[in-house]
């Protein structure tokens, strides 16, 4: 009763305005959704080039994911509690992936692991060759999504009061045992968010992939291969099928931090 | 004991200090002063939360000037309390005994004796956010005194509570006094220490002056 009371004139002009934008989101994929042909929706589900680009997708892009986090979270610490020249800079780098054409992120990856670069090289002397595999898929997924782990930790971190830290140190801890034990988990919920929104943007990457690994195929380069070989009506099923395993896991996901944090 | 020797702190255009000060084991010490003329500070250089210019921090006869906070044998209560939201008030209170690596019997048996001495034994599996002002500081002094310090600081431990909560709050404090715990409290309200204090000092403008 009391929130409508509060839903003043500005509010409902705002609302308007606002369900355009949601209704932006929602139309094109509850089309595609409506328009999917079920003969092919099938073919697709028990098509098992797709359900095994499915579990590569995530299991990469989860990989991708825990593998930063061990990098990205120790420097969104830093970047929220400590002040140094150049850090302007080093944020500036941070966001870089966010701003670059996802191509172009795909051929800088390509560079550093190409057969003529020292890491390529290297990995040629064991015989394994890193352009089209499943490390440069990770490569390209981590490179894209890094940014919204580390900025989304950093808030966190900053949101946590330096006062907290203090008197754990006061009271014996030592500086890693006041991160484990107090930071982290007071900046639990923003590093899980973070954590979640790499791991979702990951998944949804195409454009760096397919320039550094176009098989082993994840499924965004599956439906584009679709589309590109048989058409619309080959593809769609099969975006149909990945958003919805997405949508049920990220569903899924956020209900458990929701009751964890 | 604590003796502070010279002790010179710059921060941007405020200066503490010089500051020389002994400091008997057992005393209920009260330095009192309005904001901004470096009482927390002057904590926060005991507790080794800031290390001073020149100068130095002696307690029990050890040299602490450059030891690191958790290395100190220094309990500190913070204005806000500083709690920590996550965790239940058994773990605030356990906190020290968990990271001084004791044993989970022994952890149980100190945290539960703190709990009595301050009257929050039925209050160990609440949560932070439950409590009331006064419950909040006897569960901060109980986690301060945890790990038994020579010197335990408190800074403006009363100002966070209503009128009505402080009587009892100071009554508190008065268990500190009894059981000859060395105590360090800044305010900026003479008449809270009147009572409790065996010693004076007043802060201004960065300079310590005894005042009985």
């Amino acid at each position: 009763m009391r929130a409508r009371d509060n839903f003043n004139f500005t509010h409902t002009i705002f609302l308007l305005l606002g369900g355009v934008a949601l209704l932006f989101i929602f139309a094109p994929l509850a089309g595609m959704f409506l328009s999917v042909n079920a003969p092919n929706l099938f073919d697709a589900a028990t098509d098992k080039v797709v359900g095994n680009s499915i579990i590569r997708t995530l299991i990469i892009s989860f990989a991708a994911t825990i593998i930063s986090a061990l990098f990205a979270i120790p420097l969104a610490y830093i970047l929220a509690r400590k002040k140094f020249p150049f850090k302007g800079v080093i944020e500036a780098i941070v966001d870089l992936p966010i701003v670059i054409p996802h191509s172009a992120a795909g051929i800088a990856i390509l560079g550093l692991i190409s057969r003529d670069s020292a890491l390529g090289s290297l990995a040629s002397s064991f015989g394994l060759n890193l352009v089209g595999s499943p490390f440069a898929i990770a490569l390209a997924m981590a490179f894209v999504s890094i940014p919204f782990l580390i900025n989304s930790a950093r808030d966190g971190f900053a949101a946590v009061p330096t006062r907290l830290e203090q008197a754990a140190e006061t009271l014996g801890a030592s500086r890693i045992s006041t991160f484990m034990k107090i930071s982290l988990p007071l900046a639990g919920r923003s590093v899980v968010s973070g954590l979640l929104l790499m791991f979702a943007r990951g998944m949804s990457e195409f454009g760096a992939i397919v320039i550094v690994a176009y098989h082993p195929m994840t499924t965004p380069v599956l439906i584009f291969d679709r589309f590109n070989s048989f058409g619309l009506a080959y593809a769609r099923p099969v975006a149909v099928i990945f958003v919805t395993v997405t949508l049920i896991l990220f569903i899924a996901l956020r209900i458990y931090q929701k009751k964890r944090w | 004991m604590v003796k502070l020797t010279d002790i010179l702190f710059r921060a941007d255009d405020f200066t503490l200090g010089p500051i020389t000060v002994e400091l008997e084991t057992g005393g209920y010490y009260a330095v009192f002063g309005p904001s901004g003329s470096g009482k927390s500070m002057l904590l926060e250089i005991i507790a080794g939360l800031r290390i001073p210019e020149s100068g130095k921090v002696i307690i029990d006869n050890t040299d602490y000037t450059r030891i690191s906070a958790r290395k100190r044998p220094v309990g500190m209560l913070f204005q806000d309390y500083a709690l920590f939201p996550h965790m239940t008030v058994f773990e605030n209170i356990a906190f020290p005994l968990r990271v001084s690596r004791l044993n989970d019997q022994a952890i149980k048996i100190t945290a539960g004796a703190l709990a009595e001495q301050f009257f929050i034994s039925g209050l160990l599996s609440r949560s932070i956010s439950g409590l009331s002002g006064g419950e909040r500081q006897r569960v901060a002094l109980a986690r301060a005194l945890a790990h038994e310090p020579s010197v335990l600081l408190l800074d403006e431990p009363l100002s966070a509570l209503d009128e009505e909560l402080r009587e009892e709050a100071s009554k508190t404090l008065g268990i500190l006094k009894k059981d000859g715990q060395t105590v360090i409290h800044v305010t900026h309200n003479r008449n809270e220490v009147t009572d409790l204090a065996t010693r004076c000092y007043k802060m201004s403008a960065g300079k310590l002056a005894l005042i009985d």
